[in-house]
Order: structure tokens, then C-alpha cells, then sequence
């Protein structure tokens, strides 16, 4: 979900002392030619999504990608999307809520947790631990998903919305964000004193220190929500029935049904269009409203202090 | 079905269904099952069609609760589950995912009917002889039914079937001249030139990126590309001469301009269909219903004809696509899931509504000569009886072309080779051999006897 990351606003904060020189004579123009391909680059897509929803079938291969067709069909679509197969997309999108909420919740308490363990504690093996988790950043979640599935096969778990929360939980960048963001958001002097005061650890970590990884526990809240609401590959392998996919298996499963061919294959092109437009609409708001926090997680730990 | 155009995760993921595959060879050793073949009593399966049972069907095709319904409304006692867990090799990975797993699988699956040999190499399917697959044997076109069968069972009923014919734009064609379809290839090419220069559109498109379609091209021509005994020996020539001749004639249209190249099922190849940069569709049965969802401004405008042939009045077809529902040889239901697979696609309520609900073109025989199947007249085609046609091609197919147990590697190999040779427009006779090479390669690797 890089890719809706807008370039940062620019303020000029032009010194008092450098009144005298107009800011805009430190434009550089081939940067901002630069700056501007490249917001095209990533916001093309978007546009052609938001197009493309307007058109139906016949218009989606016959009229230019860029511009609206000649009918314009946002309406039919967007009915179309919320009543093909009785609705079931309606049911795809709570699951995709409900599993981006679970998921995300109970990974930035884990990783909150364990970051601050981390940064806050020293106990044998600590630095063992740690390699380990910065290790396991590099083990896409994808290449461990027949394994999991085995594993949970074992548990009879597979095919329940468990099988997609469970390993999602886990989040070694997030623990990583965490130590790094907890080493300095919270005085070690104000640990200290709370233990002076007579608090157990339990109660520090709950009611002080907490307080003060906010933003920490915000930002990756929001890395493991989007990363469950964007998750393709785990859903596939887990899930059998139709009434568990969340949005990203149900949408390629009707794209598939359209793109294919073969005997019994439906039209349902401009359905799924739309249909991915609703479902990035959420995040696309998420993102406008919460941006100060994905830019402070992203600047945590790049200053030394 | 035919085969999903090939992404990055279909690539990813089918490597990993070949590992599952040879795991499961390695441990499943014989295929000595002739015990099994007893048949089995009316009464036993009676008793079995009145015991309360569940069964699961893992299947992609749109609405087939309908058809289920209507065999649970015949077996009130049996209740099935249908659940779409994808299409295509998605489906098949999951499939095989269950099998490894032990449990979680279901009763019954859709297979295409390529895909079968390399289920029955692992002894996944249960042989439908003992449960009556075998008095049905007649109600299904002979080539398909000889697709689901070997010498050592019955291992699929057969759904719908993709007999290959000619999808063209009768106005483009007219405009260059040409009014009767092609009968032959050299009267294809002399067309393709005509409607080259008069119109700027090419006659049809070779795909970069369907082996299935070039199989039921290679198919038509009498090619047998490659054989398995059912055990560990298989022969490989995809580069025959005769093999060499259909790609050095498809060489010449490519050399000439005359045909697109582009990858079919996406973007480019369906704005081709419906702003006439193709003049035509070498496809198969489902293409005509298919064609109508996504090119509807230009209904009215197509006919359909058989494929061009290559000796004048010859009536031959190859096959592309179509499926099948077969029982896993681990259900705990054996003659529930046999009679619901044997149900669906043979009750002729259930078969009808296969073809005219779903648009499935079917495999039997009976449906295939019934006027009401038949007789309809397709407005986007011009009133004309596109069932009829397809129904005759269906009788000209030839009989005797199999699969390999691994064909995904096959398919996944002919797009590194053949595919990109087409794409490229470059030599596809050398890339023929490449592929060649490719494969008995990898056959060889797995254990197999190249013969």
C-alpha cells in the first residue's frame, strides 16, 4: 500500500534571516518534473480504476482506458458489485473488517509488548531473540503459508476465520518499530521512578509506559491492519468457503470466473472493477485521516537523540 | 475449463502443486487396485443413497447449487456442501493441499479433463466402474468418455467439452471479399491476406500465452504430442514433423503480419474482439456465449464455422477445454459421491440446465441431438443455430488424444518456449524443439522412462 503514500506536503519555513530571497528561486525544476512523473506513476492506476468503474462491459474494451465511455454505468456497477451471488460481497467486506481489526489489534499488543521487553529489559538471551525477530523480517509471510497450513491442519483449524487472525498476529517489524520506538519514548528515569513509587512492572507497563507509545502502538496498528487487509496468499491457501474470503480471494475468484473462459465463465469485469474500488475506498480514507501517524512510525529511530 | 492465463502466482504456486505431486508419487508406489473393481450391489447402494450422509463438491462453475438441488431433491437423505476454493490450478493446489494434509479434503472435485492423469498418478481418484460409471459409458461423446477412462477405471464423469470451430466477423469478412468461411488452412491464409489489406484487421489472434488452444490446434491436425502407459513410461514428440508443419504454416501468417499475437484473456485481446482488430476466434464451444459478454457492441456481426481443415474435405476438430467431476479416492462416502458426480451430469433435467443455464456445452450425446438444445437461434450470430453447428463438430473430434500426468509443467514450458516464440514473432519450429527438450527433461528428472 506504498504506493498511495503521497509525497510530503511541502511548507516552506523560509527563515527570518533569508527574507530577502524569494523561496521559490530554490525551485528546482527538474526535481519537481521528477516529483510529478513520479505521483503520476502512482496515481495513474488509481485514476484508471476510478474510470474504469463507470464503464460497463462493452465500454470497458472498446473506448479509451483514461477517459469515461460513452454510458456512464457507476450505478449499475456498484449494484451489480453488492448483489452478484445474493450479496456475498457485502460478506467478503466485514470479513476483510473484521479480520483487518483483529489482526491488527492484537499484532501492535504483541509487538508493543515484546518491543518494549526488548528495549526496556535485559535478560539472558535478549540479543538472541532479537537477531532472531530482525531475521524473521526477512521470511515473507507467503513462504510460510504451506507450513502453516499443515500445522493447522493437525489443530483442525484451517478453514476457520483462526487460520487467518493467528499468523497474522505476529509481526517482527512491528516488535522491531516497537524496541526501537519504546528505547526512546520512554525515560528510563520515569521507569525508575514508578518503581521507587512502588508500581510493579505489569502496572508500569500498562499505565505508564503505554501512555507514552501511542503513537508507536498507532503506527503499527496500521501496518498490520493494511498488511491483513491487502493479504491475498494466506486467505487462499486457508479458506474453502465462500462465506470466510475476505475481499482480496473473493475478488480474484470473480475475476478469475470472468477471465478464463471456458464453459460457464461470466462477464463479470466491470463488477470486479468496481467492486476493487470499494474495497480500497476504507484505506484510502484510513490513510487521508491517520497520515501524521504512519509519518511519525516511519521517522521513528531515523535520529539519534 | 481451459487453462487460467499464467501469473506470477499461478507460476509460484504450480511449482509448488508439482512438489506435492511427486511427493505424493514417491509415497504412493503401485497402482494395483483391481480389487477395488468389484461391483457394487443395487441393494449396498440403496441402503448407501438412503443413510443420512454429507458430501462436499469443490467446484468453480457459477450456480451449480441449481444442479445439486436437484440431486438432493432425488436423495433427500444426502446432503451436500458446494464450495468454490477457486478456479483453475488454484483449485487444484488446494486439492492436492487437502490430500497431503490428510483430511479437510472433499468428496467430490471438478478436473479438467487434462488434469486427470495427474491425479490418478497419485491414486487420488476412485475408480466409478463398481458404481455404474460403466453403464453410462455410451451417453457421452466417444472422445470425452475415452478422456475420463483408461484400462484400469472410470475416473470422472464428464461435464462439458470444448469442440474447437471458427468464431469470424462476417462484415469484416465480407468487406474484404471473403463470403464463405475458410474451408481449408491455404484458403485461411489467402483469406487472412485479403482481409489484411482490405480492412487492416488481422483474421484472428495466436496467442502468446495459451497452450491449451494450440494443443486443440495441434489436436485437429492428427498430432499426438505425447502418451503415458499409466505407470512410469511416457513418450514425448511435440516437435513431429507433423507437429512442425502446423507451426510452419502459423510462422508464415506470424512473418506476413497477417494474425495478432497478442496473450488472450486480457485487456488487449478483448478490445481486439470487439473493435474488429481481429476478424475471428479459432476457439471452442464456450466461445460463443463468451464472446457475447464481452463484445456485445458487435452482436449480430459474427458467424461460426468449423476450423479451416487441412486436406480439403476432410471433418476433423481438436478439443480445448471442458471439465469433469470426479470422486476423491478418500471419501468416506464412495456411493454417495459417485452417484452425485454420475447425477449431475448424466440426469437430463440436470444436463439441460448444465447447457442452457449455465452454457456449459455438454458432453452427452442424448442433449447433444435434442432439438430444444439444438434448435435455439443466437441473435448475436445472426439468427444463426450456433448449438447445431457445434454439436456436429462435436462428432469430429478425434478419439484417441491423452495427457500426461505433469501437464502443468508442460503448459507452464510451452509459454516459456512456444509462447514466447509466437509472442516475439519469432521461430517457432526451433522453439517447438526447445520445448521438446523442456520436457523430456523434466520427465526424467521425476523418474519417469522416456520413450
Amino acid at each position: 500500500m506504498t504506493t498511495t503514500l503521497l509525497p510530503p506536503v511541502e511548507r516552506p519555513t523560509a527563515p527570518p534571516a533569508r527574507r530577502r530571497r524569494n523561496p521559490r528561486d530554490r525551485r528546482s525544476t527538474p526535481l519537481t518534473v521528477l516529483l510529478w512523473l513520479c505521483a503520476a506513476y502512482f496515481l495513474l492506476p488509481l485514476v484508471w480504476l476510478v474510470i474504469a468503474s463507470t464503464k460497463d462491459n462493452a465500454d470497458l474494451f472498446s473506448t479509451f482506458g483514461l477517459w469515461f465511455g460513452e454510458r456512464f454505468s457507476l450505478w449499475d456497477n456498484l449494484v451489480s458489485v453488492f448483489t452478484n451471488r445474493d450479496g456475498i460481497y457485502g460478506r467478503w467486506a466485514l470479513n476483510t473488517v473484521f479480520y483487518a481489526l483483529a489482526s491488527g489489534g492484537g499484532a501492535a499488543l504483541l509487538s508493543t509488548m515484546a518491543g518494549y521487553a526488548f528495549a526496556k529489559y535485559r535478560f539472558p538471551g535478549s540479543r538472541a531473540l532479537f537477531s532472531v525477530t530482525l531475521g524473521a523480517i526477512m521470511i515473507p509471510l507467503t513462504a510460510l503459508a504451506l507450513p502453516t497450513y499443515l500445522l493447522f491442519n493437525t489443530f483442525g483449524i484451517t478453514d476457520t476465520p483462526w487460520a487467518v487472525i493467528l499468523p497474522s498476529l505476529v509481526s517482527p517489524f512491528g516488535v522491531y518499530l516497537m524496541r526501537v520506538y519504546a528505547a526512546d519514548a520512554v525515560p528510563d528515569s520515569l521507569i525508575e521512578a514508578a518503581r521507587v513509587d512502588g508500581a510493579g512492572e505489569f502496572r508500569i507497563f500498562w499505565q505508564v509506559s503505554l501512555r507514552l507509545l501511542g503513537p508507536g502502538v498507532v503506527t503499527v496498528f496500521l501496518f498490520a491492519l493494511v498488511a491483513t487487509w491487502n493479504n491475498y496468499f494466506l486467505p487462499l491457501i486457508m479458506l474453502n468457503r465462500s462465506e470466510l474470503y475476505p475481499l482480496t480471494v473473493g475478488l480474484a475468484q470473480q475475476q478469475l470466473a470472468s477471465a478464463q473462459g471456458g464453459g460457464g465463465s461470466q462477464a463479470l469485469f466491470s463488477t470486479v472493477i468496481t467492486g476493487s474500488l470499494v474495497s480500497i475506498v476504507p484505506l484510502v480514507v484510513a490513510f487521508l485521516f491517520l497520515q501524521r501517524y504512519w509519518q511519525s512510525g516511519l521517522a521513528a529511530g531515523s535520529v539519534k537523540q | 475449463m481451459k487453462k487460467a492465463p499464467r501469473t506470477a502466482l499461478a507460476m509460484a504456486t504450480s511449482a509448488a502443486i508439482l512438489g506435492m505431486t511427486l511427493a505424493g508419487c514417491s509415497s504412493g508406489g503401485g497402482e494395483d487396485d483391481t480389487a477395488g473393481s468389484e461391483p457394487v450391489s443395487q441393494a449396498d447402494i440403496d441402503e448407501a443413497l438412503q443413510t443420512p450422509t454429507e458430501l462436499t463438491f469443490w467446484t468453480w462453475v457459477p450456480d451449480i447449487e441449481d444442479e445439486v438441488a436437484l440431486f438432493e431433491a432425488a436423495y433427500p437423505a444426502i446432503d451436500v456442501t458446494v464450495e468454490n476454493v477457486g478456479q483453475g490450478l488454484d483449485h487444484y493446489q488446494k486439492v492436492r493441499t487437502a490430500l497431503e494434509a490428510g483430511d479437510g479434503a472433499p468428496d467430490v472435485i471438478q478436473v479438467e479433463y487434462q488434469y486427470i492423469p495427474s491425479f490418478t498418478l497419485t491414486d487420488s481418484l476412485l475408480d466409478l466402474t463398481p458404481y455404474g460409471a460403466a453403464d453410462i459409458s455410451g451417453d457421452y461423446v466417444d472422445w470425452a468418455w475415452n478422456q475420463v477412462s483408461s484400462d484400469e477405471g472410470i475416473w470422472a464423469i464428464p461435464q462439458d467439452i470444448g469442440p474447437m470451430g471458427n468464431l469470424y466477423r462476417s462484415d469484416i469478412m465480407a468487406q474484404a471479399g471473403v463470403t464463405e468461411p475458410p474451408a481449408t488452412y491455404a484458403d485461411y491464409a489467402t483469406a487472412a491476406e485479403q482481409v489484411r489489406s482490405a480492412t487492416g484487421s488481422y483474421i484472428s489472434n495466436l496467442p502468446s500465452n495459451d497452450p491449451a488452444q494450440v494443443t486443440g490446434l495441434l489436436w485437429q491436425a492428427g498430432v499426438r504430442p505425447w502418451s503415458w502407459d499409466g505407470d512410469q513410461t511416457v513418450s514425448i514428440d511435440v516437435n513431429s514433423p507433423e507437429a512442425q508443419e502446423v507451426m510452419t504454416y502459423w510462422q508464415d501468417l506470424i512473418d506476413r503480419d497477417l494474425v495478432g499475437t497478442d496473450a488472450d484473456f486480457n485487456d488487449a485481446f478483448y478490445q481486439g474482439l470487439s473493435t474488429g482488430t481481429y476478424a475471428g476466434w479459432l476457439t471452442a464451444a464456450w466461445g460463443p456465449i463468451f464472446l457475447q459478454g464481452t463484445a456485445e457492441a458487435t452482436s449480430g456481426q459474427w458467424s461460426a464455422a468449423p476450423l479451416p481443415q487441412w486436406e480439403e474435405g476432410q471433418e476433423v476438430s481438436g478439443n480445448w477445454g471442458g471439465s469433469t467431476d470426479a470422486v476423491l479416492s478418500t471419501t468416506e462416502n464412495p456411493i454417495a459421491a459417485a452417484a452425485l458426480a454420475q447425477f449431475i451430469n448424466h440426469d437430463p433435467e440436470s444436463t439441460a440446465l448444465f447447457a442452457n443455464q449455465q452454457f456449459l456445452f455438454p458432453a452427452s450425446t442424448e442433449l447433444l441431438a435434442d432439438e430444444s438444445f439444438t434448435g435455439s437461434e443466437v441473435a448475436f450470430f445472426g439468427g444463426q443455430k450456433v448449438n447445431e453447428l457445434f454439436a456436429g463438430i462435436a462428432e469430429t473430434v478425434d478419439t484417441d488424444f491423452t495427457w500426461l500426468p505433469f501437464m502443468e509443467f508442460v503448459y507452464s514450458s510451452f509459454n516459456e518456449t512456444v509462447g514466447t516464440a509466437i509472442g516475439d514473432r519469432g521461430d517457432l519450429v526451433g522453439a517447438l524443439d526447445d520445448w521438446q527438450a523442456q520436457i523430456v527433461r523434466y520427465a526424467e528428472d521425476q523418474g519417469f522412462t522416456v520413450e
